[in-house]
């Protein structure tokens, strides 16, 4: 039995290089043959930063949906850093080994850099999703504004208030821009109504929970506020969760995030809990458009495409439902 | 009785070259399944890329695991001296000054480490993941919360081609020649697997614990202040988070080689594979198209079966 072992062992690790196969679902051919498969049709790669929030699973959804469009054009692949810098410089320059026409990459931070670069001297048209990287080796750039999101989300509240009253705005991690962004927006376009005051509130690290916890603590103080606004869907849920359960009669004040990537804050909206929520587009779709363009010699006219947001209310919900099939549970 | 030593025999064999019996099985698979990408010369350069960072890690965690230890730490270390090296280079000082700096700063946190240890007794994981835990947070006060960034070009000659091959490669083939070389040469080294086969009777020849210990431990933090210099030349900027799990990977790469944890038996030969193994498979589950999480099961169950080896091994031998 026991020298039966160091064979079984043998068996595993020959596992590992042929375990792909069965897992090859986004490479349209993950058998042996790769090599005239790729002869064929070019390739087209997307290194994405991880997979862990909802926005980012709905961001991959739609890449996929997207690339399976264009399978007869190219063959399209997929790999996932897990939040790593190190593993997606790797996964980059791996990559480059099966010599892609075009890379989509989501850098995690911009220690991928160097990597991104590399691809780029190398002659492969490089599309950053969402976030950049120093410098300007880089084709094109696809991503939404914060900036603007907060703008409409100002806009929206002013004039749903009439110009007057209080907003407890939820913050996200402080030193993250798109943070930021969403509250300098929001700030700018209140400007316009002097009536209405702004209770700038935690850091809830975008999380639900945290939101939820220093909801309750404010509530304790029995202020006044006409809406909440939360620098994500997850905290002004949290939020909500936590004025129900202070207050489970009555009427509410508004209440509104940003994302639009989850089915659960389109059916809040529907119901009456949520007020509106202003989509973070995800530019997956759109980099496999750009991707299929370059390839037939098509070059985008701008460099730099920012997508524009949606506003998702009682009113537009069912529509927006419609139109992104992609969203997360 | 012939047969039993036969078989017993014929597992420490195996035990002795698993790395390498691993790799030769991982290429096959490669020579079967993705031929043209994988046996490239550009698969080549980036395999040598991607090996000298978690390789040097793997060769100073050797030393440390040869004496019986351990050093949960490294991740933390390389944050920490990825911080220090960026920040210095982003002040102005010069590069040679920097690059002395951050050695001996390596050196001198590996020695202390070490010294602990033998100092107060307690056990390596203990002390190593404090050093894990503290050492993360000083690189965070160090940094401010932030990244530092705008080191421009002044690393890249570590990271570039000579004769052919990227030089990071050529520094850890020297590296892994020289800790070859000091483990089976040296007076030193004969002492590291004696401490870590049995203490007590080391202890008893003759052999100052204490100072074998901090020399296994400063050779450790000196490898890891070289991988952190190409580390940072690969990131070009220094980040509080960098190198978390690295630890890890080190510990994965000397077990798949052949090394046991409990100390005493293995040499750098086959760490060099177990890392060079690890690479490879990393290279070939994304050449293959692999879902990144369901390529960490794979690795979990390598390393369960590489650790699995050596138990039967050990239970053979008694």
């Amino acid at each position: 039995m026991k020298n039966l072992i160091p064979f079984l062992a043998l068996l595993v690790i020959a596992g590992c290089s042929s375990g792909g196969e069965s897992n090859t679902a986004n490479s349209s051919a993950g058998t042996g043959s790769t090599s005239s498969d790729s002869k064929d049709k070019p390739l087209v790669v997307f290194s994405q930063a991880n997979s862990q929030d909802p926005w980012r699973k709905v961001f991959d959804a739609s890449t996929k949906a997207e690339a399976d469009k264009h399978a007869s054009e190219f063959t399209y692949e997929s790999q996932d850093a897990s939040g790593k810098s190190e593993t997606q410089n790797n996964m980059i320059e791996t990559f480059l080994v099966k010599n892609p026409k075009v890379m989509l990459v989501s850098p995690n931070d911009l220690s991928v850099t160097k990597a991104v670069e590399k691809a780029f001297d190398k002659g492969v048209s490089v599309i950053l999703l969402d976030r950049d990287i120093e410098g300007e080796k880089y084709s094109y750039y696809i991503g939404g504004d914060n900036t603007e999101i907060g703008r409409q989300a100002g806009k929206f509240v002013g004039e749903k208030l009439g110009g007057k009253g209080t907003v407890l705005m939820i913050q996200g991690i402080a030193n993250v821009t798109a943070t930021q962004n969403r509250r300098d927006g929001f700030l700018e376009s209140l400007k316009a109504f002097p009536g209405i005051k702004v209770v700038l509130g935690d850091d809830c690290g975008f999380q639900r929970q945290k939101a939820r916890a220093y909801m309750e603590s404010f509530l304790q103080k029995n202020e006044a506020i006409d809406c909440v606004y939360g620098h994500n869907d997850e905290m002004a849920i949290g939020a909500r969760l936590a004025w129900d359960a202070a207050h489970p009669t009555g009427k509410a004040p508004m209440f509104v995030g940003v994302d639009g990537c989850q089915k659960e804050v389109v059916e809040m909206i529907k119901a009456g809990k949520m007020d509106a929520t202003f989509q973070y587009p995800t530019p997956g779709a759109m980099g496999i458009q750009v991707a299929a363009d370059l390839l037939k010699g098509n070059k985008p006219k701008d460099r730099r495409i920012i997508l524009p947001t949606v506003l998702v209310d009682k009113a537009s919900a069912d529509k927006y439902l419609s139109d992104n099939p992609n969203l997360a549970n | 009785m012939r047969t039993q030593a036969q078989q017993r025999s014929w597992i420490s064999i195996f035990q002795k070259y698993q790395g390498l019996v691993g790799l030769i099985v991982l290429l096959i698979g490669a020579a079967i399944s993705v031929r043209a990408t994988f046996f490239s010369a550009a698969n080549f350069a980036n395999i040598l890329n991607q090996l000298a960072v978690p390789g040097l890690l793997a060769v100073g965690m050797t030393f440390v695991i040869l004496t019986g230890g351990i050093d949960l730490s490294v991740g933390s270390q390389i944050g920490l001296l990825n911080c220090v090296c960026a920040s210095w280079l982003v002040a102005g000082r010069s590069t040679p000054a920097t690059i002395l700096f951050v050695l001996a700063l390596g050196t001198a946190l590996g020695a202390t480490i070490g010294g602990l240890i033998s100092v107060t007794k307690m056990q390596p994981f203990v002390v190593t993941l404090a050093a894990m835990v503290s050492l993360r947070g000083i690189a965070y006060v160090y940094t401010d919360n932030g990244t530092v960034s705008g080191l421009g070009d002044k690393l890249d000659f570590l990271i570039a081609p000579k004769f052919g091959l990227p030089f990071n490669a050529w520094i850890m083939v020297f590296i892994t020649m020289a800790a070859i070389c000091v483990l089976s040469k040296t007076v030193f080294g004969r002492h590291v697997y004696a401490v870590g086969g049995n203490p007590q009777s080391a202890h008893y020849a003759g052999i100052d614990l204490t100072k074998i210990r901090i020399g296994a431990y400063a050779i450790n933090g000196l490898c890891v202040a070289i991988a952190s210099l190409i580390f940072t030349a690969r990131n070009t900027n220094g980040a509080p988070d960098a190198g978390a799990g690295f630890e890890l990977d080190a510990i994965t790469a000397v077990v798949v080689g052949g090394t046991s944890l409990v100390g005493g038996f293995g040499n750098i030969a086959g760490t060099f594979l177990g890392a060079l193994f690890i690479v490879c498979l990393n290279v070939l589950l994304i050449l293959k198209g692999v879902n990144t999480y369901v390529g960490m099961g794979w690795k979990g169950i390598v390393i369960l079966v590489a650790v699995y080896l050596q138990s039967i091994g050990r239970s053979t031998d008694s």
